[in-house]
């Protein structure tokens, strides 16, 4: 599993991914942790399959008592199965997911997590002295979904939008944006069902100060490729891949 | 899922599946003893001796359906547990992976208490599941006593029915009709023990 760290100032941001050990027919997902002095929120935990990987991983910046917090965008096995599994290793610390898909990701298994229900208008979430904000990304892809961003570490962690599907040893971050944009273009189509709800995000994002825009799945933005992904995004029509 | 663990589940779910059937013959029985009491009224004093046995019937059948019904009760419960078994088994042995693939990183150690908490919960399912199922093939074994005086019954039914003149053959059909539930009852609840001994507490 690669480790990359992406912010370090009073807290930590580090991404993880690219595990040249995940069975090939299982997607390659991005992981990431925002590290505090005593806590560390992990970010789209992963699916079951993910687990030993990413735990040992996060091992080498926070023991396992100081987990305190798990945050899922949406309810897809991608990005949460592993809940279960945490749920065992876990035994003080909170799972902020959609309100809505509460009575589904409980399936994963959540009985010592606390379910910490995020409204359809998001909220912010505080990890020490650090605070998230919650920002609405509903029907991007899924019908409730949240994104997380970090106004000091200027990160948003954008969950399905931006993503791409890229070989292990692939770079973290996008280096071409014009060739990266193929990688994009089917995805978003046809996993980004309302032109709509794309706009309300990009007008909602646009306000938002960001170095780093960072998706569950491929390559992050860091720079100017933010802007190039957002007038991208805003010029495509989605709901378009069938 | 390991052998051990599909086979466990396969058991849990075949108890329901013979219960089921056995509830379906139990109710056949109580049927026929609501027949067979019809039968003797008609046949008055031809009958008399059979009456008595209806009576029997009637309170054999209504006792193995209470039976099995708790006995559902408590395979739903041996189910969950087996659940449990395997998400606490499936928990333990992706903590030990971890702990392999973090050696070496800094928190590593940490790792330890999980492990243990996951081993302790694990070995308790384990130990709870045996118990469980001893007290089920005891329960078990009670519908066998059940299928078993059913089959006294049915002996003593023919021959109260071999005096019944011109009813002889209508109840010589129940008497028939228990017994052939009673060797069901008593191959399908032999089939649950079979499937479950090898689990029980030795």
């Amino acid at each position: 599993m690669k480790m990359t760290k992406i912010y370090e100032g009073a807290h930590q941001w580090v991404m993880f991914g690219r595990d040249e050990n995940k069975p090939d027919n299982i997607i390659d997902s991005n992981q990431y942790i925002v590290r505090t002095a005593n806590k560390c929120l992990l970010l789209e935990p992963g699916g079951t399959e993910l687990f030993a990987p990413m735990m040992a991983a996060v091992l080498h910046h926070a023991p396992v008592d100081q987990i305190t917090d798990l945050f899922a965008s949406h309810q897809d096995p991608d990005v949460i199965s592993s809940l279960g599994l945490w749920d065992q290793a876990l035994s003080n610390a909170k799972l902020h997911a959609p309100a809505l898909w509460e009575g589904y990701i409980r399936n994963f298994g959540c009985e010592s997590i606390e379910y910490v229900p995020i409204p359809d208008n998001g909220e912010t979430i505080k990890i020490e002295s650090v605070e998230l904000q919650i920002i609405p990304a509903h029907y991007l892809h899924s019908p409730c979904n949240f994104h997380v961003y970090d106004s000091q570490a200027k990160i948003l962690m954008c969950g399905s939008v931006g993503s791409a599907f890229e070989p292990a040893n692939a770079p973290v971050f996008v280096e071409r944006f014009d060739v990266h944009v193929e990688k994009m273009r089917a995805y978003h189509q046809r996993m980004m069902p309302s032109n709509q709800a794309k706009r309300a995000w990009i007008d909602r994002v646009r306000n938002l100060d960001i170095d780093i825009l960072a998706p569950q799945h491929g390559r992050m933005f860091k720079g100017d490729d933010v802007k190039r992904f957002l007038d991208w995004f805003d010029s495509l029509q989605v709901g378009t891949g069938v | 899922m390991n052998s051990q663990t599909k086979s466990q589940f396969i058991a849990v779910a075949s108890i329901t599946s013979e219960l089921s059937a056995v509830m379906v013959v139990a109710k056949e029985i109580s049927l026929a003893a609501a027949n067979a009491k019809a039968i003797a009224f008609r046949a008055g004093d031809k009958a008399k001796g059979f009456q008595p046995i209806t009576d029997f019937i009637n309170e054999l059948a209504k006792e193995t359906i209470e039976l099995v019904t708790n006995i559902n009760v408590y395979a739903l419960l041996l189910y969950r547990l087996t659940v449990n078994e395997y998400r606490r088994t499936a928990a333990y042995n992706r903590f030990e992976q971890v702990a392999k693939l973090a050696n070496g990183a800094h928190y590593a150690n940490s790792m330890q208490e999980p492990i243990t908490h996951a081993k302790t919960m694990m070995q308790d399912c384990q130990r709870q599941f045996k118990r469980d199922v001893t007290q089920l093939l005891g329960q078990l074994e009670a519908v066998m006593h059940h299928a078993r005086a059913a089959r006294v019954i049915a002996a003593n039914s023919r021959i109260e029915a071999s005096q019944a003149g011109e009813y002889l053959q209508s109840l010589q059909a129940v008497a028939e009709s228990v017994d052939k539930a009673a060797h069901t009852i008593h191959d399908n609840v032999q089939r649950c023990r079979i499937a479950l001994s090898i689990y029980r507490n030795s």
